[in-house]
């Protein structure tokens, strides 16, 4: 919020401004929603350690612009590389171990991992202060009437649409695609009808970790980040996809724009101080009344 | 069955054998280890994060995960110490207190759960210890905010202090353990197996996973208002993300569903968070490697412990406890060839 010091703002003007930033964050938790959605909507497994792999993904980026010079637009491909790797290994080495067991057991495993995956970042990178991804458009912003929006942010959210309609096409239109819908449906009527489903799930896990770390290389971009950064938005994708419904691209679309702006317009009323307190109420009150989610349809 | 034929029977059992020679053990061991350190915080911290971790695994002995027990740790810490130094009720009062209102919340939160699958229920717990954090450091006038207030304890520290604390752990250990025998234990295993099939013969599952909620609870907040009086001191840094996870880690490492797991695990990471910093020289030749940090010691640590927690979730599903388990009964199966050999 660097921009209201700079120039006077209504408080209309203000919060229109807060607002627009809710939508650009809710770009964000989209892509850290969906991925989530799919690995969850196709394998059944909740992965407590997704923003983790979002904050990877931000120090990819970061290594990759500063060191190698890269555009940090181009370095959103290496990181979303880099860390479908990383989701490749965690899918056979951890979480394939577990598959079939009891739920909590997955819970426990991203516990861990939250835990390994932090502390190694720490150990890498930074300790105690932010970082930021450098970008030649930084500082240059539209005006749109009183509230203005930098380039970066306007990027980020084209961005966000171009990886969603390849997403979409990509589970609609390719083989693997209809592989990955057939295994979501029933896994072993999948298997029977000759789908390699672990191979389906490492894929999956994959294309989710991708866009984890999509989203990171984006947040680096638009925000300073910290090896600590991962935490709070895997439990906001979470509640995007319960807003939002299981397995729906379109629900966590509109889930997320919707957190993004609520969030964004409680902190800006609030100080920030209620910003997280009262998202979760909401949340909490939301699956008190529904507690499949608000679109979300019965079972698991 | 009278009271002397339980207790011959219970005499007999080989864990009940177990159980009295390690609290003969802890009774004895501050008589000679002197150091106020190990006695007034390493071992005072091993009993009552045993009590806390027990706590949690009660809860998940009925399929609900909590992660965010630190609400219910903090809540119990607070209360404990705001009715003793406000109302000037006696600390132990206050301990009660403390659980009872933990308790309460408890059970709302338990009510809102009632219906969630387990991922649901991990993130509805998880924001409730965020709201409660949030409105604690908000009305810092009362909770002291980020500099915290001194709390009084019931026993002077540190023997005396030691001894209530194990005295109240225990008899709340044994009450836990009780009531996982008990018929309410069995209702809560048969709907952490299936709540499909738990419901189908009859088991009112609403009302066995809120008893779980409510007895969990009332023990985590009891075992916050004893963290807050064995460190004369309370700060809402109780409410961190790391002590919802501890217990579950403690649970989890040292054997799922178990009485003892919870007791080994909270031993184990005790000693791990205590006694690691003094490898911490050791590790720093490897300070060059790694230029985030000025030393390398905390971060390694914790990721070590990640993988632990890894590991033991992969390769060892019922944990150290099964470990020890299986020694016991190869050194017993040892014997008896001896004695047929003989």
């Amino acid at each position: 919020m660097k921009l209201t010091s700079m120039i006077p703002l209504t408080i209309s003007s203000g919060l229109a401004q807060a607002l627009l930033f809710g939508v650009v964050n809710g770009c964000i938790y989209i892509l850290l929603a969906t991925g989530l959605n799919l690995i969850f909507g196709v394998m059944k497994l909740v992965n407590f350690a997704h923003g983790e792999l979002l904050m990877v993904g931000a120090f990819v980026a970061y290594e990759v612009t500063t060191i190698a010079g890269l555009n940090p637009y181009v370095s959103i491909l290496v990181s979303m590389g880099a860390v479908a790797l990383i989701g490749i290994l965690l899918e056979k080495f951890a979480f394939r171990k577990v598959r079939g067991t009891e739920k909590l057991n997955e819970i426990f495993i991203s516990l861990g991992l939250i835990y390994v995956f932090q502390n190694l970042a720490t150990l890498l990178w930074v300790e105690n202060y932010n970082i930021q991804i450098p970008s030649p458009l930084s500082g240059l912003s539209l005006p749109l009437g009183e509230v203005l929006l930098s380039y970066d942010r306007i990027l980020a959210i084209v961005i966000v649409i171009v990886i969603l309609i390849g997403l979409v096409l990509l589970t609609k239109k390719t083989k693997i695609g209809l592989a990955m819908r057939a295994t979501s449906q029933k896994s072993d009527a999948a298997m029977l009808m000759g789908i390699n489903i672990n191979r389906v799930y490492t894929f999956t896990f994959a294309v989710g970790a991708a866009l984890a770390g999509a989203a990171g290389a984006l947040y680096g971009i638009i925000l300073p980040f910290n090896p600590a950064i991962g935490a709070l938005p895997t439990i906001k994708a979470f509640a995007i996809i319960i807003l939002g419904g299981l397995g729906s691209i379109p629900g966590a679309v509109i889930g997320g724009l919707l957190y993004g702006i609520a969030e964004n317009a409680t902190g800006y009323l609030t100080n920030g101080t209620w910003q997280d307190a009262v998202a979760f109420a909401l949340l909490i009150i939301v699956l008190v009344i529904r507690p499949t989610g608000l679109f979300g349809e019965k079972g698991e | 069955m009278d009271f002397k034929a339980i207790l011959t029977e219970a005499l007999k059992s080989r864990k009940f054998q177990f159980a009295i020679v390690a609290l003969v053990f802890v009774t004895v061991l501050p008589l000679f280890v002197r150091s106020p350190y190990l006695v007034g915080h390493v071992f005072m911290s091993m009993i009552i994060f045993a009590l806390y971790a027990s706590s949690w695994n009660l809860l998940a002995y009925s399929g609900q995960g909590s992660l965010g027990h630190a609400a219910f740790l903090g809540i119990g810490g607070f209360a404990s110490a705001l009715v003793a130094i406000r109302l000037g009720v006696p600390p132990i009062v206050g301990l009660f207190i403390g659980g009872l209102l933990s308790a309460g919340l408890g059970l709302l939160v338990g009510l809102a759960c009632v219906r969630l699958k387990s991922w649901f229920l991990a993130m509805v717990t998880f924001g409730f210890s965020i709201i409660i954090v949030t409105i604690v450091s908000e009305f810092d006038d009362v909770f002291g905010g980020m500099i915290g207030f001194a709390t009084p304890s019931f026993l002077p520290q540190v023997l005396p202090f030691y001894y209530g604390t194990l005295a109240i752990v225990t008899s709340s250990i044994v009450a836990i353990f009780w009531v996982m025998k008990s018929k309410w234990g069995f209702a809560f295993k048969a709907i952490r197996e299936n709540e499909l099939e738990a419901k189908m013969i009859g088991i009112n599952t609403a009302k066995y996973r809120l008893l779980a909620f409510i007895i969990s609870t009332f023990f985590a907040g009891l075992a916050g208002g004893l963290l807050a009086e064995s460190q004369l001191f309370i700060q809402n840094d109780i409410f961190s993300a790391e002590n919802s996870f501890l217990p579950l880690i403690m649970a989890v490492i040292g054997g799922l569903g178990t009485i003892e797991g919870p007791i080994i695990g909270s031993i184990i990471i005790v000693s791990i968070d205590s006694f690691a910093p003094l490898a911490y020289p050791l590790l720093q030749p490897l300070n060059p490697l790694f230029p985030g940090v000025s030393t390398v010691g905390p971060s390694l640590q914790f990721v070590g412990l990640g993988l632990f927690l890894i590991v033991v979730v992969i390769f060892l599903p019922k944990g150290i406890t099964s470990l020890l388990h299986k020694l016991y009964d190869y050194l017993r199966e040892d014997e008896t060839k001896k004695v047929k050999e003989k």
